[in-house]
C-alpha cells in the first residue's frame, strides 16, 4: 500500500518536475521550493518501510536534487549491500563538504564491498582530507579494500597521497603491490600537470625499480620519459635497444607522444642499426612524429631496405614528403612489383605542393615507358591542367597504352577550352573498342566537372548533328553526365525521337536523371508514347523521382497523385504504393484509400493505408474517417480487459482502451507514449506491457505489447 | 578469387588507410619469411585474441576477425554458459582442436588467458569498464559501441588508455568505410564550401533508463552470473527481460537517448566538423519538428534527427557547406548536390561494407603502436558530445559545455547528470 503510493508519488514529482522545466514560467526562487520540497519527499521515503525499488529511485531523484539534508539519509542507506550502490549515485555528486566529511566518517565503520563502494566514492569527489583515513585502510586485511584505496588516493593526487602511496611501495602485499603502482602513477601525472615535472619523474623511477607486474612497469616508464620531456629522450632509446617487444613497443608509444628533435634523432638513429621489421615500425612512428628532418634517413631506408622497408616508406612518404620525394616514389611507380608500385602511385597522388605538381608536369614531356604512364595518370589525379598540351599529344600515341591513359587523364584534368578533343573523339567513334570506351567514359567525367553546362552542351548538341547513330547514342550519355536544361531538353526529344536506338537511349537516361526538373518531360512522355515500353519507363522514372529525391511534402504527395493518375497498370500503381508508405503523411493516407476503391489494388492499398496510419498514429477523427472508408477490415472489437503495468503492479485500462477501439484492429491513442495515454507510469523505472483480453466479431482472443508499442490487435 | 580477397584488397581501403594503421602487417604486405607454407602465419607474427561477451553483434565482429591470417583466437568469457559455449564450439570447430578455454568471470580471464588483445562485445553496461580493466591487465582492446555510459566514464576511457599505453578501437566501423570517407574528404576538402551543418541519425532519442525490475529467481551463477552481468550498474533482482545488450545503455541516469546509432553517426559528424579532439560547446534539447540539436565552437550546427533522410540504408549522415551538400549511409551509395561532387568517379567504385577494415585497422595498429581510426580520444569525445546531447534532452534545456574542463556552464543539474557511481567492487 504505501509502496504504491510511493510509487505514485515519484511518479507525480518526476512529471511535475519535466513540466516545470518544459514551460519554463518558473522562476529560481520558486525552482529551489519545489526542488526543496520534493527533496523532503525524497527523504521521507529513505526513511519509511518503503521497498527497495522505491528507495533506489528515490535515490536517483536526488541524485538531481539533493542537498546536504539528504545526506543522512543516504548515509543510511551504505551498509544495504543493495541499496549502498544506488545511495552512492546520489551521494557522489552532490555539491556539499557534508557528503566528503560524512564518507570519511562512515570508513570505520563499514567493511567488505560496502566499504570499497565508500573509498571509491571518496576517491571520485578527490577529497583531499581523506588522504589520512585512505592510507590506513592500505594496510586492511581485505586486499580489495587495500587495492581500492591506493587507486582512490591516487586519483586524489597532491603531496601527501604521494608520499603515503610511494611509502607503501615496499611495504605492501605483493597483491596490493600493483594498486599502489598505478596510484603513484596516477599521483605522477597530477604533479606533472601541477608543474612538479621533477617530483613526477621521481615517483615513476621509483615505481619502475619496483618488482611488479610488467604493465605497472611500463606505465611508470613511460610517465618517466614523458615527465622528463627531452631529458626523457635517453630513457627512449634505452626502450628503443631493449630485446623486450613490449618495452621496444612501448618505446614506440612513447615516441609518438613526446614532441622534439631529440626524439626524432633517436628514432632516426636507431634506423639503421633495427632489423627490417623493427625498421618499418620506427618509420611508421617516424611518420606519426611528424618531423619532416627525418626525410632524408628514412628515403635512405628504401633504398637499401628490403621490399618491406620500401612499402613502408612509401606509405610514409605520402604523408610526409615533398618533391624531393618524387624520383624515388616514380622509380618505385614503375617497379614491376605491381604492389610497390600502386602503393608508390598512390603516394604520388596524395603529395602536396605546387612544386610536386611541377616536377611531374615537368618531367611528362622527356618520359618514356611505364613512367611516361605513370605521370599521365597522375595528370588525371592531381588535376594538372598545365600538363593537358602534353597529355593531348599523349591521345594520339602510336602505343595504345599511353593512348588509354591520356584519355583516362583528360576526362578528370581537361578545361572547358580543349573538351572539344574528348567531344570529337566521341563523335568520330575510334575503331578500337578498348579506346572507344575510354573516350566516352573520359567524355563523361569531364562532362560532370564542367561549370559551364548550357555552353557545353550546345557543343555536344552540335556534335550529335553530324554524328552517327552510335556516336549520337554516346553523346546521349555524356549529355545526362552533364545535366542542366539544354541537356535534358536534348535528351528529353531523344525520347521522343523516330530512330529506335535514339529513344530506346533518350528514355533509359531519363530513368538515370539526377535533378527533379526530369519529372515534367517524363510525365508528358508517358502521356503521349505511343510505346507501351516507352510509356511505362517513363512512369518509373517518375516514380523513382518521388522515391528517391529530397522535397516538401507537399510537392511529394502532388507528385505521387500524378504518378498514380499516369500508371496504366497495377504494378505501377503499387510501387506508388509503396512510396506513400515510405513517407507517411496524411495526404499519403487519403492517396491511399482513394486507390484502394480499385478493386485489383483494395488489398494492397488498405495494408498501405493501415502502415501509414500507423506511422503517423493517426489519432486525428480525420485518419480514422479515412481508414473507415476503407471498409474492409471494419471488425467488431470489444474490449474485455486491459492492464498496463509491469509484474504485480499493473493498472487498469480498460476505459482507456475502449475508446480508442473503433471498428479496426488498430487502436490508436490519444498520446504518443502509453504512460501520457494511460494516465502516468504505474511502475517508474520497468520494463511494462500492456494486456488486452478482447473480442473481435465475436472470438475471443489476448494480446501483449511492449511498451509504446503500436496496438494491432491480431485475428483469434 | 575468395571473398576474402576481393574485400581485402580494395584499391580505396589501402589507399585511404591510415600511416600507421596500414603497416607491413596488412595482409598482402606481411614479410613472407612469416608466412609458412601453407600461408599461415608464424607464431612470432600471431595476435592472440580473446573475447568477452560475444553474442549477436559480436559473432559478426569475431567473423571479421577470424578472416585476418595473424588473429589466433584463444579464450571466451562470458557470465552467459550458454554464450560460452557457443563462441566455444565456434572456434574449436575452426581450429579442429578443443584448445579455447572458456571463463565465467573477466578477472581470471585477463590473469591467466595470456591473450594480447580483447574484443569486448558484452551489453553497452560493461564496454568502457571491461576496456579499462583490460588496459590495465595489458591488453589490447576493441570494444564495441556505446563505448561508455556517460561523461565521465568517457574521460576515464581517455585516460586510462592513454596512461597505459594500449591501442583501443572503439566498435565505430564506419570510419573506415571508403564511402564514408569518401563523404567526409567532401567535407574537409572544401568542395562544399564552408561547413554549415552535420546531420547524424541517432536511432532514437528517447531517454529510458532501465531502472528495477520485478525480481525473479536467480539462476545459477554457473548458468547465468548475475552480479558479474549488472557490472558497475547499481543493484537490482534478476529479471530476465534485462539480460540484454540494451541493458543501461547510455548509462542509469538519462539513458540510451541518441547512443544507438548516435554513437556511429555523431562520431562521423564529429569527424567532419574536425571536431575530434573536442566536442560541441552548446546543446538543444528536441524542437517541435522532433530534432535535437548541438553547436561546435567553430560554429558547425550538429542536428540529430531520426526522419527526414534519403533511402540510403540505415546510419545515415549528411553534411552541407555553403557551396554543396552530400548524404549517405549504409548502402555506400552517396547523394551529392552535384554529380560533379564525385570528381569523375561511380559511387560503386567508392566502394562500403565489409567492417573488415576496421578491424584490419585495429590489428595493424597493435603492431605498429600507432593510433587507430577509432581511438581512445576519438571515441571519448564522440560519446561526450552523444552524452551531453542526452542530457540537454533529458532536462529539456539549452545548455552550454566547456570541452575542456569538460562541465556545463552553469547548470548543476546537468554537472550531475555528467556521472553514476559506480558499484561496488569496481572502480576505474
Amino acid at each position: 500500500m504505501f509502496t504504491f503510493q510511493t510509487r505514485v508519488i515519484l511518479s507525480a514529482m518526476i512529471a511535475c518536475s519535466t513540466l516545470a522545466v518544459a514551460v519554463g514560467a518558473a522562476t529560481a526562487a520558486e525552482d529551489k521550493v519545489a526542488d526543496k520540497k520534493k527533496e523532503t519527499i525524497l527523504i521521507a521515503v529513505l526513511k519509511s518501510e518503503a521497498q527497495s525499488s522505491d528507495k533506489a529511485m528515490a535515490c536517483k531523484q536526488l541524485a538531481l536534487c539533493g542537498t546536504k539534508d539528504a545526506v543522512p539519509a543516504l548515509m543510511s542507506l551504505l551498509a544495504d549491500e543493495h541499496l549502498a550502490g544506488w545511495a552512492r549515485i546520489a551521494l557522489e555528486v552532490i555539491p556539499d563538504p557534508a557528503v566528503d566529511e560524512a564518507l570519511r566518517s562512515s570508513l570505520g565503520k563499514l567493511n567488505g564491498r560496502c566499504l570499497i563502494g565508500v573509498i571509491n566514492s571518496i576517491g571520485f569527489r578527490h577529497d583531499f582530507k581523506a588522504v589520512e583515513a585512505l592510507a590506513a585502510k592500505l594496510r586492511d586485511n581485505d586486499v580489495e579494500v587495500a587495492s581500492v584505496a591506493a587507486v582512490a588516493l591516487g586519483h586524489i593526487g597532491g603531496d601527501a597521497a604521494a608520499m603515503t602511496l610511494e611509502g607503501a611501495l615496499s611495504g605492501t602485499a605483493p597483491a596490493v603491490r600493483s594498486a599502489v603502482a598505478e596510484g603513484c602513477v596516477l599521483c605522477a601525472e597530477k604533479q606533472l600537470a601541477a608543474g612538479k615535472s621533477d617530483e613526477a619523474a621521481r615517483i615513476c623511477d621509483l615505481v619502475r625499480k619496483t618488482d611488479l607486474p610488467k604493465q605497472r612497469i611500463r606505465e611508470a616508464t613511460r610517465g618517466a620519459i614523458l615527465a622528463r620531456k627531452a631529458d626523457g629522450v635517453p630513457l627512449l632509446v634505452e626502450l628503443l635497444q631493449s630485446a623486450d617487444k613490449q618495452m621496444f613497443n612501448l618505446a614506440l608509444t612513447v615516441a609518438r607522444e613526446l614532441p622534439g628533435k631529440g626524439t626524432t634523432d633517436a628514432l632516426v638513429s636507431e634506423l639503421s642499426k633495427a632489423s627490417p621489421e623493427r625498421q618499418s615500425l620506427l618509420i611508421l612512428a617516424i611518420a606519426d612524429h611528424g618531423d619532416a628532418t627525418a626525410m632524408p634517413a628514412v628515403l635512405q631506408a628504401a633504398k637499401t631496405g628490403p621490399d618491406v622497408v620500401k612499402v613502408t616508406v612509401i606509405k610514409v612518404l605520402k604523408r610526409l614528403g615533398n618533391v624531393s620525394s618524387v624520383p624515388l616514389l616514380l622509380e618505385a611507380a614503375a617497379d614491376e612489383n605491381a604492389s610497390l608500385a600502386a602503393t608508390a602511385t598512390e603516394a604520388l597522388a596524395s603529395l602536396r605542393g605546387k612544386e610536386v605538381d611541377a616536377a611531374i608536369a615537368d618531367r611528362l614531356p622527356k618520359a618514356d615507358g611505364k613512367v611516361r604512364k605513370v605521370l599521365l595518370q597522375l595528370v588525371g589525379d592531381r588535376v594538372l591542367t598545365a600538363a593537358i598540351p602534353d597529355v593531348i599529344k599523349a591521345a594520339s600515341d602510336a602505343d595504345l597504352q599511353v593512348r588509354l591513359q591520356a584519355l583516362t587523364a583528360l576526362g578528370y584534368a581537361v578545361e572547358f577550352k580543349d573538351i572539344a578533343v574528348l567531344i570529337g573523339r566521341v563523335a568520330a567513334t575510334p575503331e578500337n573498342a578498348e579506346e572507344a570506351q575510354a573516350a566516352e567514359k573520359a567524355l563523361k567525367v569531364a562532362c560532370q566537372r564542367m561549370s559551364d553546362t548550357e555552353t557545353c552542351a550546345a557543343k555536344l548538341v552540335a556534335a550529335m548533328e553530324s554524328a552517327k547513330v552510335p556516336a549520337r547514342v554516346n553523346l546521349l550519355e555524356a549529355l545526362t553526365a552533364l545535366g542542366g536544361k539544354r541537356a535534358l531538353e536534348a535528351v528529353g526529344a531523344a525520347a521522343a525521337n523516330s530512330d529506335t536506338d535514339i529513344q530506346d537511349a533518350g528514355s533509359r537516361l531519363l530513368g538515370e536523371w539526377m535533378t527533379l526538373d526530369a519529372a515534367p518531360v517524363l510525365v508528358n512522355l508517358a502521356k503521349t508514347s505511343s510505346d507501351t515500353k516507352f510509356e511505362v519507363r517513363a512512369v518509373r522514372a517518375y516514380i523513382r523521382l518521388l522515391r528517391q529525391f529530397p522535397m516538401r511534402g507537399e510537392d511529394r504527395a502532388e507528385m505521387c497523385r500524378t504518378a498514380m493518375a499516369i500508371s496504366k497498370r497495377d504494378a505501377e500503381k503499387k510501387l506508388v504504393l509503396e512510396v506513400l508508405q515510405r513517407y507517411p503523411s496524411l495526404d499519403a493516407l487519403q492517396l491511399a484509400c482513394a486507390t484502394a476503391k480499385i478493386a485489383s489494388l483494395k488489398d494492397d492499398a488498405s495494408k498501405t493505408a493501415l502502415a501509414i496510419a500507423k506511422k503517423i498514429r493517426g489519432k486525428s477523427p480525420q485518419v480514422q474517417e479515412l481508414l473507415a472508408q476503407l471498409n474492409q477490415e471494419l471488425v467488431k472489437i470489444e474490449i474485455l480487459k486491459a492492464e498496463y503495468g509491469a509484474g504485480a503492479t499493473m493498472k487498469d485500462v480498460t476505459d482507456t482502451l475502449r475508446k480508442g477501439a473503433r471498428g479496426f484492429p488498430l487502436i490508436v491513442l490519444e498520446a504518443a507514449t502509453y504512460n501520457d495515454a494511460f494516465g502516468g507510469d504505474p511502475a517508474p523505472g520497468t520494463i511494462k506491457e500492456l494486456k488486452i483480453e478482447y473480442r473481435m466479431n465475436g472470438k475471443s482472443g489476448k494480446a501483449r505489447f511492449t511498451e509504446n508499442a503500436e496496438i494491432l490487435l491480431p485475428k483469434p | 578469387m575468395s571473398d576474402k580477397v576481393v574485400r581485402l584488397s580494395r584499391r580505396r581501403f589501402l589507399k585511404t588507410a591510415a600511416v600507421s594503421g596500414a603497416l607491413v602487417a596488412a595482409p598482402g604486405l606481411i614479410p613472407a619469411k612469416a608466412l609458412g607454407k601453407d600461408g599461415a602465419v608464424a607464431p612470432s607474427e600471431r595476435i592472440l585474441l580473446g573475447g568477452i561477451g560475444i553474442g549477436g553483434r559480436g559473432s559478426y565482429d569475431l567473423g571479421c576477425f577470424l578472416d585476418e591470417p595473424e588473429v589466433h583466437f584463444t579464450s571466451i568469457c562470458d557470465v552467459r554458459a550458454d554464450r560460452r559455449e557457443g563462441v566455444k564450439n565456434r572456434i574449436d570447430g575452426k581450429y579442429g582442436n578443443k584448445d579455447c578455454r572458456m571463463y565465467r568471470d573477466f578477472r581470471e580471464f585477463l590473469d591467466k588467458s595470456g591473450v594480447d588483445a580483447v574484443l569486448i562485445t558484452t551489453g553497452s553496461n560493461w564496454h568502457c569498464l571491461l576496456s579499462i580493466y583490460s588496459a590495465k591487465a595489458g591488453k589490447d582492446v576493441y570494444c564495441e559501441k556505446p563505448c561508455t555510459k556517460n561523461i565521465a566514464e568517457s574521460i576515464a576511457l581517455a585516460d586510462v588508455f592513454r596512461r597505459t599505453g594500449r591501442v583501443f578501437q572503439g566498435g565505430m566501423q564506419r570510419r573506415s568505410l571508403p564511402h564514408m570517407e569518401f563523404a567526409i574528404e567532401l567535407a574537409h576538402g572544401g568542395k562544399l564550401g564552408k561547413l554549415t551543418t552535420v546531420y547524424a541519425h541517432p536511432g532514437g532519442l528517447g531517454t529510458h533508463t532501465s531502472g528495477w525490475g520485478q525480481g525473479e529467481a536467480d539462476p545459477p551463477k554457473e548458468q547465468i552470473d548475475w552480479d558479474l552481468f549488472l557490472g558497475s550498474a547499481a543493484w537490482r533482482p534478476f529479471n530476465r527481460g534485462l539480460l540484454s545488450s540494451e541493458f543501461e545503455k547510455g548509462g542509469g541516469m538519462v539513458g540510451g537517448g541518441n547512443l544507438e546509432w548516435g554513437s556511429h553517426c555523431v562520431d562521423l559528424c564529429q569527424w567532419a566538423a574536425e571536431a575530434d579532439d573536442t566536442a560541441p560547446v552548446e546543446y538543444f534539447p528536441i524542437e517541435k519538428d522532433g530534432t535535437a540539436s548541438a553547436r561546435y565552437a567553430n560554429g558547425v550546427k550538429l542536428v540529430l534527427r531520426n526522419n527526414g533522410w534519403l533511402p540510403l540504408g540505415s546510419c545515415p549522415v549528411r553534411f552541407e557547406g555553403e557551396k554543396g551538400w552530400v548524404e549517405t549511409g549504409d548502402t555506400a551509395k552517396l547523394m551529392l548536390s552535384s554529380p560533379a561532387l564525385l570528381s569523375g568517379k561511380k559511387v560503386q567504385e567508392i566502394g562500403g561494407y565489409p567492417a573488415n577494415f576496421h578491424i584490419r585497422n585495429f590489428l595493424d595498429c597493435v603492431k605498429s603502436r600507432g593510433m587507430p581510426r577509432v581511438n581512445y580520444q576519438v571515441a571519448a569525445q564522440s560519446h561526450i558530445a552523444c552524452h551531453a546531447s542526452n542530457i540537454a534532452i533529458f532536462l529539456n534545456r539549452a545548455l552550454k559545455y566547456d570541452p575542456v574542463k569538460n562541465e556545463f556552464i552553469g547548470d548543476d543539474e546537468a554537472n550531475r547528470l555528467r556521472s553514476e557511481a559506480i558499484r561496488d567492487p569496481w572502480h576505474v
